[in-house]
């Protein structure tokens, strides 16, 4: 853990190191990359971190095409979204992407360990830890209907319940996400849910351990399992479920207990292609493309402003719509409780022992 | 004993062969799940794949690379594996070892060498990094084909072109290159081979601009089991399927010419890259 | 291969040299030093010290995963000479015809990527795939999920590495000398006995070199692993990827990829000692 904070924060460890290795091969290195150098990518394309599925579909069609439409702009994606692949081009210097977004728990996290560009708010409120706000998206619990036909499982207390409901689960590799569910399972209240009590989030998860088949780590991958009855039971972003549900498959959701994120537009520190990436930016969490992409993706919007282009109708399938929002909960990333760095060592030792 | 003995060994045919055969249906499945038997048939997934830049660019990817590691690696190993088999000298045997050890070294070690090395210098994600990272790797096949090749090789040719008045480079050209050629094509397609299929160092240091096949085939398994994966296998399996039948069509075919049963010698033996 | 076939005597050491520096001075700057960097790492990476080691060799979650990866590597040696064996047999006790169309298989799933095959039992062994809808079929009402355990991973492995034990197996059998079988016969043994003290002895050399291989390449395994096993039980080589990947923890992944890398050489070398590295993989 330390090494990671270290890693973060420090970018420039060993230099002395690298520098000897780097005069050992930097003849070798020259004559052979030279054809290449020429090669380096043109400056109109701007490389966009994305999380696949349902999520890119919304934002090509809502805001890559029209952006580069506006600015002629070239987008090109990389996926899945990774903050150590955000955390390492900085470190390494070569970067895969200039754009990403951070969930509510990992922005924290990069503006402390200096990784993402300092932004301006492009609208009222809506910058967080350098972060431009951009959608709120949910954790639900989802559940297999061939599975489980006489009684619906209701709250996470339930997907812990493997008497009541047997058959494997799934939930995210991800703990500032899986540990509020854990407490949540084990009686704690939603109001007195943070600071995080870490160890009786980790001691309920042990509850539930050997039921967990798969520890998801991308979206598609969760849609995949659930659709084909890998699993019977899931944490799963809503985006994803529907996806699923619309695919055919016998799947059920609550919103009940659901978990909300907010997702923030960031741009990668030191990324040379700064200029378009703020644009970039600016332009996706303007009121009318965002508006669209929340649409199409079933997300909510942050900006107020985009809140009158999205019709009403697409109110059911949105976490924060006036129907859905009391029966969700909030992260509260700021008041987390613990260094989020231990903690994700922590849970992945946990995971693998 | 025998008997029984020979049973298994009729499951175990079945058993090598179902991963084999499961992926050509699952290709035609239109179907978005892992679903066997497919609920129908259809070529949307082929349409996919041939329409799709995401996956056409990989490809394209591992084809260049694999070709140009090729090219790199027979000409560092042909002259050494020359000195090697040919030539008696001090430190011998230790170069023997160093020419096989990137066969020895697990693939993981060395991704995680490349990764910090080749970022330092700026070689991630680019062609040319997976290009010399992958040299590496073919270095010790192509050196078993070849030297097994060289050791067999008759030196009387050699010696009697070179009592004629030839000299070592005419002799080079004219009599030890046409003889050994076979023996350098199966290097040279190993080399190609074990770079094409090379997934662990390429997961790591392939990245955005010189992702290759196998790299963005496992991105998609891990991630959705994306149905173009049973395309490509499908794909990849005939290639193997035609590169391996035709030296029996070949000779079967010659045969057939000159009247006479070609001789069976089996297919290349168990030169083994790793993942 | 130390044996040299070149009758000609050397004008001096020069030209050999020659003819090797340009690979020795690649596989130094290309191989050679990432492997340093990689030890260089794992005492320098975040600072100064064998942390990294000590955690490695004596935190919990660490030696588990090594025991299951050497736990794993062993498992899939046997079973693969258990699958092996038979299929040797068969090639090497059949028709030409026969031989030929089973090595023709054998080659081909060998030569077909580790990739494909680790997919292919992805399909066969997942929840709506046909083993599953075989269990139905003949009436298992509630069949168990295949898929993500160390059940389908290990067999996954066993396919995939067994072209290997098959090969080393088959080479051996193929020189045994039919008439040692038979004058066993005439002599009065039978069926198990002509097995167990004649044949099999005979194939030990093959069965040595296929455990081997077999085990030392399992070590290092990444991709089935990773795509086919269970999270509970990971292998070193998915911890050290998963480690570097996800928390940029270069210092304890390179430890770990140093052990990884000594326990391989280790075996590697007795091995070498005793039959010569390159036999390994003819």
């Amino acid at each position: 853990m330390q090494s990671k904070n270290t890693v973060l924060i420090n970018p420039t460890v060993n230099t002395g190191r690298r520098t000897v290795l780097k005069g050992a091969t930097a003849l070798a290195a020259t004559a052979l990359a030279t054809p290449f150098i020429g090669r380096a990518r043109a400056a109109d394309v701007l490389y966009i971190n994305t999380w696949g599925g349902p999520w890119q579909e919304a934002a090509t069609k809502n805001l890559f095409e029209p952006f580069t439409e506006e600015t002629g702009i070239e987008i090109r994606t990389v996926s899945p979204v990774s903050f150590a692949k955000l955390a390492a081009q900085v470190k390494t210097g070569v970067y895969e992407f200039d754009v990403t977004t951070l969930g509510g728990g990992d922005i924290l996290r990069a503006n402390q360990a200096g990784i993402i560009e300092e932004l301006e708010p492009p609208y009222e409120g809506g910058l967080f830890q350098n972060g431009v706000a951009s959608h709120a998206f949910a954790t639900v619990l989802a559940w297999r209907t061939d599975k489980y036909t006489d009684e619906s499982p209701k709250d996470w207390a339930d997907f812990w319940n493997v008497d009541k409901f047997p058959g494997p689960r799934s939930l995210q590799r991800y703990p500032a996400r899986v540990l509020p569910i854990a407490l949540l399972a084990d009686g704690v209240k939603i109001e007195d849910l943070y600071p995080l009590d870490i160890d009786r989030a980790f001691a309920s998860l042990d509850k539930i351990k050997p039921h967990i088949r798969v520890w998801w780590t991308a979206g598609a991958q969760s849609t995949q399992i659930l659709r084909d009855g890998e699993i019977d039971m899931i944490g799963i972003w809503h985006g994803r479920y529907y996806e699923a549900l619309d695919a055919g498959a016998p799947v059920a959701m609550t919103w009940n207990q659901a978990e909300i994120d907010r997702a923030y537009w960031v741009v990668a520190k030191d990324t040379p292609n700064m200029e378009a990436a703020k644009k970039f930016v600016a332009f996706a969490t303007s009121a009318k493309p965002l508006a669209g992409f929340v649409t199409q993706g079933q997300y909510g919007a942050l900006n107020p402003a985009a809140n009158e282009f999205v019709p009403a109708s697409a109110a059911e399938r949105s976490p924060t719509s006036p129907e859905n929002y009391p029966k969700v909960f909030e992260q509260d990333v700021a008041n987390f409780g613990a260094d989020p760095n231990e903690v994700a060592q922590r849970f992945e030792e946990w995971i693998a022992s | 004993m025998n008997g029984l003995m020979k049973a298994i060994g009729f499951v175990v045919v079945c058993f090598i062969a179902a991963p084999l055969v499961i992926v050509v249906p699952m290709s035609f499945s239109d179907a978005r799940s892992l679903q066997f038997p497919p609920p129908g048939y259809w070529l949307g997934y082929y349409d996919a794949y041939f329409r799709d830049m995401s996956w056409l660019r990989p490809t394209w990817n591992s084809i260049l690379i694999a070709s140009a590691t090729t090219v790199l690696t027979m000409t560092l190993v042909v002259p050494a594996t020359f000195a090697l088999v040919r030539h008696k000298f001090y430190g011998k045997s230790v170069a023997n070892v160093m020419m096989l050890m990137p066969m020895a070294v697990p693939h993981i070690v060395m991704a995680v060498g490349y990764y910090s090395y080749f970022g330092q210098m700026r070689l991630v994600h680019t062609h040319l990094g997976v290009i010399l990272a992958h040299s590496c790797l073919s270095v010790p096949i192509a050196f078993l084909v070849l030297s097994a090749n060289l050791k067999g090789f008759d030196r009387t040719l050699e010696r009697a072109a070179q009592s004629l008045g030839a000299s070592p480079v005419r002799t080079f050209i004219h009599i030890t290159l046409p003889i050994l050629r076979p023996g350098l094509l199966i290097s040279a397609l190993f080399a190609f081979i074990q770079s094409f299929d090379e997934t662990v160092v390429a997961i790591f240091i392939s990245g955005r601009d010189a992702e290759t096949l196998p790299r963005k085939m496992f991105d998609s398994i891990r991630q959705e089991a994306d149905p173009v994966i049973a395309v490509i296998s499908t794909l990849l399996f005939v290639v193997v399927l035609i590169g391996l039948l035709t030296p029996y069509l070949v000779r079967g075919l010659r045969g057939r010419l000159r009247t006479r049963n070609a001789g069976q010698e089996p297919p290349p033996a168990a030169l083994a890259p790793q993942e | 291969m130390s044996v040299s076939t070149g009758g000609i005597q050397d004008r001096g050491q020069f030209w050999p040299w020659l003819l090797l520096l340009p690979l020795a001075a690649y596989l130094l700057v290309f191989f050679i030093v990432p492997l340093v960097d990689v030890a260089i790492m794992s005492v320098t990476e975040p600072k100064l010290s064998l942390d990294n080691y000590t955690k490695v060799l004596t935190g919990s979650l660490y030696r588990k995963v090594f025991i299951n990866t050497f736990a794993t590597a062993g498992l899939v040696a046997v079973c693969c000479l258990l699958v092996g064996y038979p299929l040797a047999y068969l090639m090497a006790h059949s028709s030409d015809r026969t031989a030929l169309l089973i090595l023709l298989l054998v080659t081909m799933s060998f030569w077909t990527s580790f990739l494909v095959r680790t997919y292919a039992w992805m399909v066969l062994l997942g929840n709506q795939g046909p083993v599953i809808w075989f269990m139905e079929l003949i009436g298992i009402a509630d069949p168990p999920h295949l898929l993500f355990t160390r059940f389908s991973s290990t067999l996954a492995m066993v396919h995939i590495l067994a072209p290997y034990m098959i090969m080393n197996i088959y080479t051996v059998m193929k020189k045994i000398d039919p008439a040692l079988v038979k004058s066993a016969e005439s002599l009065g043994a039978r069926g198990f006995s002509v097995f167990r003290h004649v044949y099999l002895p005979l194939t030990a050399p093959g069965i040595a070199n296929g455990l081997v291989l077999v085990f030392v390449i399992c070590l290092g395994f990444y991709v089935t692993p990773v795509l086919l096993g269970s999270p509970r039980e990971q292998m070193i080589a998915g911890l050290i990827g998963h480690q570097i990947e996800e928390f940029l923890a270069f210092g304890l992944g390179s430890a770990m990829a140093m052990v990884l890398l000594a326990i391989t050489m280790v075996i590697l070398a007795i091995y070498h000692r005793r039959f010569g590295l390159d036999r390994l993989w003819g």
